[in-house]
């Protein structure tokens, strides 16, 4: 039910997994590339991951959340390059009551930022940038000019 | 790194060249604080013609220090004023007549090679300036026949008219004396590297052994000083480097202490800033020695902008037992940019997060993780 993907995140057929007859609610959260970062223009991000570890701590945090709540949780990150718009991670949460289902959600999103071994790296108007951490200085990229086709080229 | 001190057949002897305030002793002690197995130091002012003889006292002194030490092996090094291919009979005079003295203090002392280099040439050609240079060494040898101490030549960088930056210039002196048991040579790192010759990749290394081996011959090889070099490959300028921070680069050294044809050859750092500095680089000397005497292999991987460093993803020779902790040291050595990433990251060990005083086993990879920013 969790996992790293390559490929766009389908929102629907992710919440579609935890839709049982017996759960009054199902609350999703959605992730996706911003337009603006740090008051710069974003043009687009790429998301770098240690594959094999992020899987399996993501795993974890969707055990974690069901031994927790009376929840059913299903989640995706997507990995490469995204453009602004984009969906880079979703959770799913179903629960037979609304309360549990946003804490438990909640608690993922939270989990997945702290915990799964991901990194991005904004592509903007100011440059490419490594972003470590919430709170810490970006750290300007040494490769900048190779950049893929998919996301524009960095000035 | 006492606590699994391995004990290969042949123990590669490490140090430095010391200061020797307050009395030739005094540099084997200080050696020995910092974990020197071979130590090299001037007898006397290099930078003075004058010198008294040695006392019984500071003979006896450094006598009782090596055996109290245990410092396996000692080398003199020449006062910098001498010039053994002087055109000027004075100078070349008064160069061979120190030179006598720095032979009769190391056979007193019981040091068995004084290092110089090889002298310059200045006005001169190159041929007379050998010319002069070969007749001055057969001169001391034959003078001092009665003593132990022999004669090193150090290969030089080739600044100005310095002699002997080619290996087949310091085989033509050779030649030129014929052979004796107490000539030898002293090879430099950074002076062969600035004088062209490329050790800094494995393949380069080797070839430039070969090539010593093939012109001078290893067998003539008595000491070899490591130094970092503070400028480029063939500049022909002569400024030493701390080892792993200069133009030659930490792998070079990795090879140097490790090449089983070298095993022997006692290793000397001339680095700068010998107070502070000497312990850090016999260290790291140390660890590049003993990381490929005891090994083990993990492999590193590295995230976040870290991935960016030449490091990342690969099996690395390391020591056993060495704890992360330790391991976050060689990568910082290996690439500077690599310096905080003990106080950054967390670590995971076979993808599990792990603590930094872990200690790490054969076969484990090991990932460095910055703070996260997925989601």
């Amino acid at each position: 039910m969790s996992k790293i993907t390559r490929e766009p995140i389908d929102v629907i057929e992710l919440s579609s997994r935890v839709e049982m007859e017996t759960n009054g609610a199902v609350v999703s959260f959605v992730g996706q590339v911003r337009n603006h970062s740090r008051g710069q223009d974003v043009i687009g991000l790429e998301y770098e991951g240690y594959e094999e570890m992020a899987e399996k701590v993501m795993e974890r945090i969707a055990d974690e959340a069901t031994s927790r709540w009376p929840v059913q949780v299903a989640m995706q990150h997507r990995l490469g390059k995204m453009q602004v718009g984009e969906v880079t991670v979703a959770i799913a949460v179903g629960s037979p009551h609304r309360d549990e289902a946003f804490e438990a959600c909640r608690f993922c999103i939270e989990a997945i930022k702290s915990e799964v071994p991901i990194w991005k790296k904004e592509f903007g108007s100011d440059g490419s940038y490594w972003i470590e951490g919430e709170n810490r200085t970006p750290i300007r990229l040494q490769s900048e000019s190779v950049e893929g086709n998919d996301v524009p080229a960095v000035p | 790194m006492d606590d699994d001190d391995p004990s290969p057949a042949v123990k590669r002897l490490l140090g430095a060249h010391m200061p020797t305030a307050g009395g030739l002793a005094n540099s084997l002690y200080a050696g020995k604080e910092i974990g020197c197995t071979a130590v090299q130091l001037f007898t006397s002012s290099p930078r003075q013609w004058q010198h008294t003889p040695l006392s019984d006292e500071t003979i006896a002194g450094f006598k009782q220090a090596k055996s109290k030490t245990g410092i396996a092996f000692t080398c003199a090094h020449d006062s910098y004023l001498i010039n053994l291919a002087a055109y000027d009979n004075t100078v070349l005079e008064r160069s061979q007549r120190a030179f006598l003295g720095e032979l009769q203090r190391a056979h007193e002392l019981e040091i068995p090679w004084v290092v110089t280099h090889m002298g310059a040439y200045l006005d001169m050609t190159l041929e007379a300036g050998q010319q002069k240079l070969i007749s001055s060494l057969k001169r001391l040898l034959e003078e001092t026949s009665d003593l132990t101490a022999g004669i090193a030549l150090e290969t030089t960088a080739g600044q100005g008219t310095g002699l002997g930056y080619r290996f087949d210039q310091i085989a033509e002196v050779l030649e030129g004396v014929g052979p004796h048991p107490r000539l030898g040579v002293c090879l430099d790192t950074c002076h062969v590297f600035v004088a062209g010759y490329d050790i800094r990749t494995p393949e380069g290394f080797d070839q430039v052994i070969q090539e010593f081996d093939k012109t001078i011959g290893l067998h003539r090889l008595m000491v070899i000083h490591a130094n970092d070099a503070k400028k480029s490959l063939g500049s022909r300028v002569d400024r030493h480097e701390h080892i792993g921070e200069g133009e030659i680069g930490v792998e070079a050294f990795s090879l140097l202490v490790n090449d089983p044809r070298l095993l022997s050859i006692p290793i000397i750092l001339e680095t700068p800033d010998a107070d502070k500095m000497h312990a850090v680089n016999l260290a790291k000397l140390q660890r590049l020695a003993a990381a490929a005497t005891m090994g083990m292999h993990i492999h590193v991987r590295l995230f976040g902008h870290y991935s960016e460093s030449d490091q990342n993803d690969q099996e690395l020779a390391v020591p056993s037992g060495l704890s992360v902790q330790k391991l976050t040291d060689i990568l910082a050595e290996r690439d500077p940019n690599l310096r905080d990433m003990a106080s950054i990251c967390r670590v995971a060990i076979n993808e599990e997060y792990a603590s930094l005083d872990t200690t790490l086993k054969e076969g484990d990879v090991v990932a460095f993780v910055p703070p996260m920013s997925g989601g």
